[in-house]
């Protein structure tokens, strides 16, 4: 057997787990061998990785952390299949599998210098929070960053903890939404687009960023135009049911395309120039 | 040109079925289908074409990839393929070309498929020509033919005289012939020339299946009525999609034995391409199988190469509903 087979996962255990809204969970995963140490040493955001739960299977997420800010790998996990079911029944010290990381990545030496805007809907800003990180922590290399952050209730907000350091930076506003209220919430009730078109970011020299259901995206890529953005300055992340990762598989294509080696990561222009829509 | 009499063909596939894995046509309860053989008695030498491609040999339908055994919070993970020599004996040329799609994906698109490569470098083809085109084939119309060596190791001629003639192609090819016992012959025996051939059906290039995506009626004339059975994509010889998932096959106290396996998906199925949360671009019959064509005419060849169609004609043939292949390139040529 080649030492080189991209369907082998690496080893790993999962050193913190964590509620982040109703029925999402953040699993934090420490990598066993050198191996998989070195492959996940410079991952980028918006790059995904396969997570083992051993007897269960594996299933595709994008990686929800950034190399500069430690070790461990953190994957935002929504139970609704048969594979996140079981990572959901995992305790800290379990043993998961690994492997990546996949794809492509948001361009974030292209965005600097850009004034940022974030769309996050649901568990969609999970792979969006690697982009948050990586600005704040290379603050003075981007311009103005506005987050817009969304669920359907304020129960499936994830990341809440972080909103504090996010609204406290320089230059960072965030603005959240919710479809629907619920017990206590004082904030914005309504869609990510209807914030959007409140907030109105400014198309000048800025980029948008966003990541939700396909119908969000599909919406918020309408709004952002309306609002003056051009297709070059709107990217997106896809997602899909895949099995391989690296164009084997067929599971994820789009027309002549897959999410997994021509994405997950795409501009608006690449999205609609496809043959076959995301819709 | 080598010649063998059939006397002299069955012992040498009664010496390669000692010496390899050897997989050859056999009546299965009145089905022709290639599988493994144990002597060379066992071996159809006249046969139509077998009833499903030879894939499954070099891609199996159901593959275990990963051995994965916990004990406690220990994992370890083993890969495990067989290591014999594998022989394929009376392999159709459309059967072989149907391979040399899936190399253009599984061999030459980096990174290789660890586990293809192994079963296609642990491979032999010796190839049977055809001396008819069976019911639904146009392999001619296709880039192939029935007498087509280009993509096997060996390929086998029925010849006058009873005789077969074995014509190595590569050096895999040579090498496996060399335990063949040679038969005298006088002259030049001529191969049984090809006694019908079907008629042509016509090749769109890729641009022009790209400018009919939108054709709405097209794909539903031929698409509305399928029953996302799965057959076309299960005996197509070059549908090479696949699914991956875990069996847990034993447990005892502190230890779990997983299987990790690969199983054959098709992108007919009404969950293929669904994701999670429940959104399904593609959510009805015509649009999949129209994903199935786009595949095999546009997609496949413009991302890596050949067409995703050889021409076997199985499809044709097992479709419960008589959704021909042909037909639909007929359309998209007269569109």
């Amino acid at each position: 057997m080649p030492l080189t087979n991209p369907m082998r996962p690496y080893r790993g255990r999962l050193v913190g787990i964590r509620n982040l809204a109703t029925g999402i969970k953040l699993f934090q995963v420490e990598l066993l061998e050198p191996e998989g140490r070195a492959a996940f040493a410079d991952y980028k955001p918006g790059q995904f990785a396969f997570v083992s739960a051993f007897g269960a299977g594996e299933a595709p997420f994008g990686i929800t952390s950034t190399p500069h800010r430690g070790p461990v790998l953190e994957f935002a996990v929504n139970a609704l299949g048969h594979v996140t079911f079981a990572l959901h029944s995992l305790d800290v010290g379990d043993p998961v599998g690994v492997r990546g990381p996949l794809g492509n990545w948001f361009p974030m030496d292209r965005l600097r210098g850009k004034n940022i805007v974030i769309l996050g809907g649901g568990i969609g800003g999970a792979p969006l929070r690697p982009v948050i990180h990586t600005i704040l922590d290379r603050r003075e290399d981007y311009g103005h960053l506005t987050i817009l952050w969304a669920a359907r209730s304020p129960d499936l907000l994830v990341f809440t903890e972080e909103f504090d350091e996010w609204r406290s930076a320089w230059a960072t506003d965030l603005h959240v939404t919710v479809d629907q209220a619920g017990p206590g919430w004082t904030g914005n009730v309504g869609l990510i687009t209807q914030l959007l078109e409140k907030v109105a970011p400014s198309p000048e020299n800025a980029v948008a960023i966003t990541c939700g259901p396909p119908i969000m995206i599909h919406f918020v890529f309408l709004t952002l135009k309306k609002l003056g953005f051009a297709p070059e300055q709107m990217l997106t992340t896809l997602e899909a049911r895949m099995h391989c990762g690296i164009g084997k598989c067929g599971r994820c294509n789009l027309g002549e395309k897959f999410v997994c080696k021509d994405g997950p990561v795409f501009w608006q222009y690449e999205i609609a120039g496809f043959l076959e829509g995301f819709l | 040109m080598r010649y063998a009499t059939r006397e002299g063909l069955l012992a040498w596939l009664d010496r390669l079925a000692q010496e390899a894995d050897l997989i050859a046509p056999r009546d299965v309860d009145g089905h022709v289908l290639y599988r493994p053989v144990h002597s060379g008695a066992e071996v159809l030498l006249e046969y139509e074409r077998p009833e499903l491609p030879a894939k499954e040999f070099l891609f199996p339908a159901t593959e275990v990839i990963l051995r994965i055994e916990q004990r406690g919070k220990d994992v370890t993970l083993e890969e495990v393929l067989p290591d014999r020599r594998q022989v394929i004996f009376g392999l159709r040329p459309c059967d072989a070309h149907g391979l040399a799609a899936i190399d253009a994906l599984f061999l030459n698109q980096d990174p290789p498929d660890a586990y293809y490569r192994h079963h296609r470098e642990r491979t032999t083809l010796v190839g049977m020509a055809c001396t008819r085109m069976w019911d639904g084939c146009f392999c001619t119309s296709m880039g192939g033919g029935p007498a087509d060596p280009t993509h096997l190791d060996v390929l086998v001629r029925p010849a006058e005289g009873g005789l077969y003639i074995l014509q190595p192609v590569t050096p895999k090819g040579v090498a496996v012939l060399e335990s063949l016992p040679l038969a005298e012959v006088r002259g030049e025996p001529r191969p049984i020339p090809v006694e019908e051939y079907n008629p042509p059906v016509p090749v769109t290039p890729t641009e022009k299946w790209r400018t009919l995506f939108e054709e709405q009626r097209l794909w539903m004339r031929h698409g509305e009525r399928c029953l996302s059975c799965r057959i076309c994509t299960y005996v197509c010889p070059t549908c090479r999609c696949y699914d991956v998932v875990d069996r847990v096959v034993d447990v005892r106290p502190g230890r779990v034995l997983t299987e990790r396996i690969r199983v054959w998906d098709a992108c007919t199925s009404p969950n293929y391409r669904r994701v999670a949360g429940g959104h399904n671009p593609r959510p009805t019959n015509w649009e999949r199988l129209r994903n199935r064509f786009m595949c095999k005419f546009c997609y496949y060849p413009e991302d890596f190469g050949p067409l995703g169609c050889v021409g076997c004609g199985r499809c044709i043939v097992a479709c419960p509903v008589e959704i021909d292949i042909t037909e639909v390139m007929e359309d998209v040529a007269g569109a």
